[in-house]
């Protein structure tokens, strides 16, 4: 079947930037808003076309086509018209399988579903649709616009039909579908908490300013953002409950370190916040108050 | 004879049908919005009634079998049966430099076109897919490949070149290609035609000045050089193209504002111009502003006029002289005060022209009768151009195969 019409249920960070890389490929994009903070998706889309337009990826015409091609709804029975639907909710299993459920029954029957869960391995939630060989798994990685690699997986009940179908949909966004055997955390979520953990024992012993350890990082590897910002974006509540996930498969390699607690603690939950490891605008823009490390010395 | 010239965009579709034996236009069209659910159809054919509709067009295949099925409709079309058509021309952006001069379309030719995607990544694409598809549709018919760049080819390599490390041209060809070369020749035969002399002793400089703008130096009939490089964001200002800019500054952007290199290219294609200068792209709405003197209308206007003058008295030079200097394509044809400016300018080198006749529309000679250079107005005429090319070519070939 043509993909046309593209259904993301999750208004969050990852759904929308799904729906935007979507929308400006030429989908028609449904974004399912529920729960707190939905009501604020068309607005966070329309700002971050805003900034690509102030720095000349898009021009105003595109970024009117591109909004235009998105709609919203709180609806779940709209899930009639989708080609393919695509899950961005937050990871945990019963809620994922609760909506996919309630999905599955909406949708036409030969309607694939994706999964971007970065903890849930496909064969755990496919079990509980009746499409169970439909269900696609594809890690887009924040921000999604902006990334152009895809962990891409699917359990050995997967049709291959499906698959090819999902990497040829990931390759139309100008992205690259990598496989990864599904495993919990596939690699850049494990890799990416290992990081960020790392970065927080350093901060934790003492051994440098969290400028500091931000700066050599993100210098001596070419990255736009090092491992605090990262983390700060990502939302901290969010490293912890992956690392708290990845502790109880993997063990305590992936223990948390203790100023990730306590910041989750204080309610200091990074950019969403505007507080996190790091000071941020309501724009989300760094600002320059020194990080943790500085000011408690 | 009749022939079909296609020229296949990233979403549209124009096509002209030829009657050779008349060198007249026997009907065209254009399908727009290809790709969505509402395409729009404008088909005309002579002495019939003209055809506007909107139809699902879900590719460029589609756009190709309504063109063919409209040709040969008993009511609205203009010919009895495909096989009347003999020939089809398509216009392609970048022949690269495999192709200097048009081709008869075969395996080799379209490995190659393939090779020269990245060249043009907006146009190509659509460039191939328009050949590939009508020769699913007519096999058996010759489909003959124009290119942009081909009438360029004649260029020495001392004016194609950039001064850059070597190894960047023999590794990927690095070089200036030139654009619109089917409008730059078509300007260049048509001027030598109403000079009554022959092209190849004359000395001219065309301007070919759209929403994309180039200037070439057309030496005995040669193209010698041209504004536009090895893409079309080179040389002059346009409508949102900011032409010529020195690289340095780019850099010195991408630091200070945090972008990537994809954004500032995006810039200077989208951005730029006449566009970046004045917030308005169209040179309609600059002239009005010039009227209401707005003063970055002003501005805008008088660099866009800057920059063709500098290119002209370059390309004098890169000549040693000039015959003739022709004016077309949409601002070209349509600005008198731009044709104004841009010669009283030129005095220096016995350029004069009639600012009365100026206001005309249409082809027509503006210099007085003592200014030392011609100076005209022609209404460019690509697809005759290529509809020519696929007559000649198709016509060797079955020589060819007679023989």
């Amino acid at each position: 079947m043509e993909i046309k019409k593209v259904a993301i249920l999750g208004s969050g960070r990852l759904g929308r930037g799904i729906a935007e890389n979507a929308a400006t490929k030429g989908y028609e994009v449904t974004l399912f808003t529920q729960g707190a903070g939905s009501q604020n998706a068309p607005h966070r889309i329309e700002q971050s076309l805003n900034r690509k337009v102030a720095k000349w990826a898009l021009t105003e015409t595109q970024k009117r086509v591109i909004l235009n091609r998105i709609s919203y709804t709180a609806d779940l029975k709209e899930l009639a018209n989708a080609d393919l639907v695509i899950e961005a909710t937050v990871d945990h299993l019963y809620t994922k399988q609760e909506l996919l459920r309630t999905a599955d029954r909406l949708c036409k029957p030969n309607v694939i579903f994706i999964l971007t869960s970065a903890m849930l391995p496909v064969y755990e939630i496919a079990r509980s649709l009746s499409r169970s060989q439909l269900l696609v798994g594809a890690r887009f990685i924040p921000p999604v616009v902006d990334v152009d690699v895809v962990e891409f997986s699917y359990s050995q009940d997967t049709d291959p039909e499906a698959v090819e179908t999902v990497k040829k949909f990931i390759a139309s966004l100008g992205k690259t579908a990598v496989h990864v055997h599904e495993s919990p955390g596939l690699v850049n979520p494990r890799a990416l908490v290992t990081l960020i953990n790392e970065a927080a024992y350093l901060l934790d012993e003492g051994v440098a300013s969290a400028d500091a350890v931000e700066a050599i990082i993100k210098h001596s590897w070419g990255m736009s953002q090092g491992p605090f910002e990262m983390a700060d974006r990502m939302g901290i509540d969010i490293i912890l409950d992956w690392m708290e996930q990845l502790q109880e498969r993997y063990g305590d390699h992936y223990k948390p370190a203790p100023v990730i607690r306590r910041l989750v603690r204080q309610g200091k939950l990074g950019v969403k916040t505007q507080q996190g490891f790091f000071h941020y605008n309501e724009a989300g823009q760094r600002i320059d108050i020194s990080g943790l490390g500085q000011e408690e010395k | 004879m009749k022939i079909l010239v296609i020229n296949c965009g990233s979403s549209s579709l124009k096509y002209k049908l030829f009657d050779m034996d008349k060198d007249s236009v026997i009907a065209e069209g254009r399908v727009e919005r290809i790709g969505e659910n509402d395409g729009i159809i404008t088909h005309q054919a002579v002495d019939r009634e003209k055809v506007n509709k909107t139809k699902p067009i879900p590719e460029h295949s589609v756009a190709i079998s309504e063109c063919l099925s409209l040709l040969t409709d008993p009511e609205v079309g203009a010919i009895e049966s495909l096989n009347d058509i003999k020939g089809i021309g398509h216009r392609v952006l970048h022949g690269g430099e495999y192709f200097k001069q048009s081709t008869l379309v075969d395996d080799t030719a379209l490995d190659q076109m393939e090779e020269l995607r990245d060249l043009g990544p907006l146009h190509m694409p659509a460039n191939i897919l328009g050949i590939r598809s009508c020769m699913k549709l007519m096999p058996n018919t010759p489909q003959v490949a124009v290119f942009d760049t081909a009438f360029h080819s004649t260029m020495p390599k001392h004016a194609y070149l950039y001064a850059v490390p070597y190894e960047l041209y023999q590794r990927y060809r690095i070089r200036r290609y030139g654009f619109h070369g089917t409008s730059h020749n078509y300007i260049a035969l048509r001027v030598a035609q109403l000079m009554n002399r022959d092209v190849k002793e004359l000395k001219i400089i065309s301007c070919h000045l759209g929403n994309g703008a180039s200037l070439a130096a057309i030496d005995g009939g040669r193209s010698v050089d041209t504004s536009m490089g090895f893409t079309p964001l080179e040389g002059l200002m346009m409508g949102t193209r900011s032409g010529d800019i020195d690289p340095s500054a780019l850099e010195y952007v991408m630091d200070k504002e945090d972008v990537p290199m994809a954004n500032i290219i995006n810039m200077l294609n989208k951005h730029s111009g006449l566009y970046g200068i004045a917030g308005a792209g169209d040179m309609r709405d600059i002239v009005q502003g010039v009227e209401d003197q707005k003063p970055m209308h002003m501005l805008a206007f008088d660099m866009y006029e800057y920059r063709i003058r500098k290119y002209i008295g370059a390309y004098i030079a890169a000549m040693n002289g000039v015959d003739a200097i022709a004016f077309t394509a949409g601002i070209g044809e349509n600005t008198p005060s731009l044709r104004a400016k841009i010669c009283d300018n030129l005095s220096y080198f016995g350029i004069a022209i009639d600012h009365q006749v100026n206001q005309q529309r249409g082809e027509f000679e503006l210099s007085t009768p003592e200014s030392k250079v011609k100076v005209y107005v022609i209404p460019t005429d690509e697809e005759i151009m290529i509809a020519k090319d696929t007559l000649k070519l198709i016509t060797e070939n079955n020589n060819k195969s007679k023989q």
